[in-house]
């Protein structure tokens, strides 16, 4: 612990962002630098608890209250030591995680918690501008080969724990660049992509092989993938999206979020100069009140949106937490996003009956409901139906788990209850040698599960390979959030 | 959850005396309950999944134990832990639980018989003086007659001497352990360990046997710990004692002759005279209080542990009641010791060295201003916090 009063000397403090009229001119990210001497005390609030309950709020484990105490006493190597060694891309998590550590954080239970998420990415980046960061290169080669099927985080942290153990791995992606999500569902203001391609170019150092433009049971043959490996991870995410089946949704300008993000993520890639569908001069509903809906708020107005609403079907959460969601569980709480912040109308406990579309069969208003739970279920509250205008309906409900392909069938890989892929608390399929980490097996989670799902896999699938293994295993395949 | 709460920065206000901390204390006695039937209720289904009704039932049984995770942890690795998971042979079939009343003998003790004859004592503070022989079997004498008086009238006790036990031999270990006021212990003989524990008001005064021919301030008469955790009363010992004399005092003066290592340990009040050599590690962790030393060798300061304290000459206030206690010392024990620095006090008080803690120093000179300034209690107790609770 930096400094034993540091939580009373210090209140908590994050960057400022940017200025909006500036910010949503452009698609950098939003905040502003972070004064070191800001950062020191903020590291300092660190109780250096006995029992850190932020390491278990965190699924990887991270070591909060040690990089915090080194970042406190300007031990900047240290600290990076330290947070790689339990999480493969910090500059990710930084970002875009929504930090249950902080909801875990002891100092939360009275107080605003230590702003660790804000010094794990100061501690990252220092590192990389410094070139701290450099490739691990095994010193050893086991001759396995290993195949990893996706490249989103859980798939490109199995892919750099099971390189830097000596296996020879290549990592397929159906898409024409890596980092799945990250790359195309993640908004530039949220993660400019340089972070991923920074993060690639270490992990091909090291020697992780990377196909993109590789789509299992369309340019591949699962069969002859699972047969020329030694071992095959399956990590190809829950981006099965939940539809809205309510008359009307056939009509035109209605599309779901991943359809409306990526193309504006491929003008920035610099593959396309206008998106395919923009929403310049519309009035935008997105129907959705969770983050892929943020992102699609910040895209829409950084598109020239005349006006944007978000739709969403819970009731608005308290402002502090609720007495039946105690620390140091998740807290449910109203949240402000940078693209809450900078327009737009959230409207909460609503639900969508139909569209309403014009003579051309485009979408001109929806019509909603006020709602309520009773009972667990939604119900409508009579009289309070009302049109809303709109002409582009962004649908952002969420994913209901991996896109049921012919090649899974064809591998004849089980699934379970929910329609994820079945596996043991191991990792491992119904199919000897193959394993399936993250969003895939699990369901649509956060990005620290999927590094810390990907880093246990490796473990598991090193173990299999070598007969035992010294990769970490942060969490079993069944391991949930306390709720 | 925490492990500060040394630091006295306890964020939810519970190990701190710092008052902002104190404001974020949100518990409630229900929570304590709550959390208690938890447990039990966690126990009982443990048990239940054990096959035990209840707690007394499960005790020894070792084999029910699932000693997996602990063997296979990989801090276990290389160990065999088998001798201790091991269940106990248990030819005769006795229980496994604590079964056999144990008898603590606390009818023979020699309090049983103090109690009996100072009934009128402890009842109307009649004053009664008895003559008794003591033995090392008889242990914390005086600490049940104690607690009668302390029962009957509180913690104000008796009037000084109102009970005077005079014994005569080799006293068991705890002397008048928790002796309340009104309580007075002479012994001439000698004592075992922890003579005066937990005193608490007290007098205890030990001499060597009348028929006695050494020289009192050159023969060990006491053993170690004496004084420990006292809060208030007096011990007079005419000789010399073991290690950590006065442990934890808080509040008892205590007067002796030469004392062996860790003295003052701990300290955190009282005052503690000490007319001959210490050992080392003399206030070792002595937060509060103040010790007198005489230096007879000169070499007094090279025994002191000087993490929390100041070797300073003693003044004038210092001198008079070092005097008056001295006096007492002599009146009490006819230390030969005693008398001598008396006869020719001008000398004799030049060698006493006085051993102060810094932070006591800093608090009690801050009490001493507040007083002259005639502010409240609580602004006194604003301003000796400050530097901590800023």
């Amino acid at each position: 612990m930096g400094e034993p009063t540091g939580f009373i000397n210090w209140k908590r403090t994050t960057p400022k962002r940017r200025p909006i009229p500036v910010r949503v001119a452009d698609w950098h990210e939003v905040y502003e630098a972070f004064p070191a001497v800001d950062l020191k005390h903020q590291a300092g609030r660190c109780m250096d608890c006995g029992i850190p309950f932020c390491n278990n709020g965190c699924p990887l484990g991270n070591l909060i209250p040690d990089w915090n105490d080194l970042v406190y006493r300007d031990n900047w190597h240290d600290a990076l030591d330290r947070l790689h060694a339990t999480n493969n891309f910090p500059e990710f998590t930084g970002r875009l995680c929504p930090a249950p550590c902080e909801s875990a954080c002891v100092l939360g239970i009275n107080q605003d918690p230590v702003a660790i998420k804000q010094v794990e990415v100061e501690i990252i980046d220092r590192a990389w501008n410094e070139g701290w960061v450099t490739p691990f290169v095994s010193t050893h080669k086991t001759g396995k080969r290993v195949a990893v099927i996706g490249s989103g985080p859980a798939g490109l942290a199995a892919a750099q724990q099971l390189t830097r153990a000596g296996h020879d791995v290549v990592v397929l992606e159906r898409d024409d660049r890596i980092g799945g999500l990250l790359r195309y569902g993640i908004p530039e203001f949220k993660m400019e992509k340089r972070h991923i391609d920074r993060r690639v170019e270490q992990m091909t150092q090291e020697g992780t092989e990377f196909r993109i433009n590789a789509a299992v049971g369309d340019n591949v043959d699962i069969d002859v993938l699972v047969a020329s490996h030694d071992a095959v991870v399956l990590a190809c995410g829950a981006t099965q999206w939940r539809d809205l089946p309510v008359p009307g949704r056939e009509l035109k300008g209605i599309y779901q979020a991943m359809e409306y993000l990526p193309p504006s993520n491929r003008v920035q890639q610099g593959d396309i100069s206008e998106t395919t569908i923009s929403a310049h001069g519309k009035h935008v509903v997105i129907i959705g009140g969770g983050d892929t809906g943020a992102d699609c708020l910040g895209t829409a107005h950084r598109q020239g949106a005349l006006s944007v609403t978000q739709l969403e079907i819970m009731p608005r959460p308290p402002d502090v937490r609720a007495d039946e969601n105690p620390w140091p569980q998740w807290s449910l709480v109203f949240r402000t996003s940078s693209a809450h912040e900078e327009g737009g109308e959230r409207v909460f406990s609503v639900n969508t009956d139909r569209f309403v579309g014009d003579t051309d069969g485009v979408v001109r208003a929806l019509v909603l409901n006020e709602v309520e739970l009773v009972d667990g279920k939604f119900v409508t509250v009579p009289g309070t139906e009302r049109e809303l205008q709109t002409d582009l309906v962004l649908l952002a409900l969420g994913f209901i788990g991996p896109e049921k392909k012919a090649w899974l069938d064809q591998l004849g890989v089980a699934l379970d209850a929910r329609g994820n892929i079945a596996r043991t608390d191991e990792y491992a399929t119904n199919i000897p040698g193959v394993f399936v980490a993250g969003d895939m097996g699990r369901g649509q989670s956060l990005i620290v599960w999927a590094i810390a799902e990907g880093r246990a896999c490796a473990a598991a699938v090193d173990q299999r390979l070598m007969g035992s293994s010294t990769l970490p295993t942060p969490i079993v395949a069944s391991a949930r959030p306390m709720a | 959850m925490m492990r500060v709460c040394h630091l006295d920065t306890c964020p939810v206000g519970i190990a701190t005396q710092n008052p902002e901390l104190r404001k974020r204390f949100s518990g409630k006695p229900e929570f304590v309950v709550n959390f208690f039937e938890y447990i039990a209720q966690e126990v009982r289904e443990y048990l239940a999944q054990l096959g035990f009704k209840t707690l007394q039932e499960a005790v020894g049984h070792v084999e029910v134990l699932d000693t997996r995770h602990a063997v296979t942890h990989w801090k276990a690795k290389g160990l065999d832990i088998s001798p201790i998971l091991a269940v106990a042979q248990n030819p005769y079939q006795q229980t496994l639980h604590h079964s056999v009343v144990q008898d603590h003998g606390l009818g023979n003790a020699l309090d049983t018989q103090l109690l009996t004859q100072c009934v009128s004592a402890i009842n109307d503070a009649t004053p009664i003086q008895l003559d008794l022989s003591i033995s090392n079997v008889n242990r914390t004498v005086g600490t049940m007659l104690g607690s009668a008086v302390t029962k009957k009238w509180g913690s104000a006790g008796l009037p000084l001497d109102t009970i005077s036990l005079r014994f005569t031999g080799s006293a068991g270990q705890s002397l008048g352990a928790f002796l309340p006021n009104g309580i007075s212990i002479l012994l001439h003989g000698d004592a075992n360990d922890y003579l005066g524990k937990g005193l608490s008001g007290g007098r205890i005064v030990l001499r060597p046997s009348t028929r006695a021919t050494f020289s009192p301030q050159d023969n060990v008469i006491a053993g170690n710990v004496i004084g420990y955790g006292a809060t208030s009363g007096e011990i007079f010992i005419n000789g010399l004692v073991g290690e950590r004399f006065c442990v934890r005092n808080s509040g008892a003066t205590a007067v002796v002759e030469g004392i062996g290592d860790h003295g003052c340990e701990y300290m955190t009040g009282g005052r503690v005279v000490v007319l001959g050599v210490t050992g080392r590690n003399f206030a070792a962790g002595m937060s509060g209080g103040i010790a007198y030393v005489y230096d007879a060798d000169g070499l007094f300061e090279s025994r002191v542990n000087a993490e929390m304290v100041d070797v300073v000459e003693p003044n004038a206030h210092d001198a008079s009641w070092l005097r008056e206690t001295i006096e007492q010392h002599v009146r009490l024990t006819a230390s030969p010791l005693g008398a001598e620095m008396l006869e020719d006090w001008a000398n004799a008080y030049v060698k006493f060295r006085k051993v102060l803690p810094r932070d006591y120093a800093r608090v009690m000179a801050i009490i001493d201003q507040a007083k002259i300034d005639g502010v409240s209690d609580e602004e006194t107790s604003r301003r000796v916090m400050e530097p901590v609770n800023g």
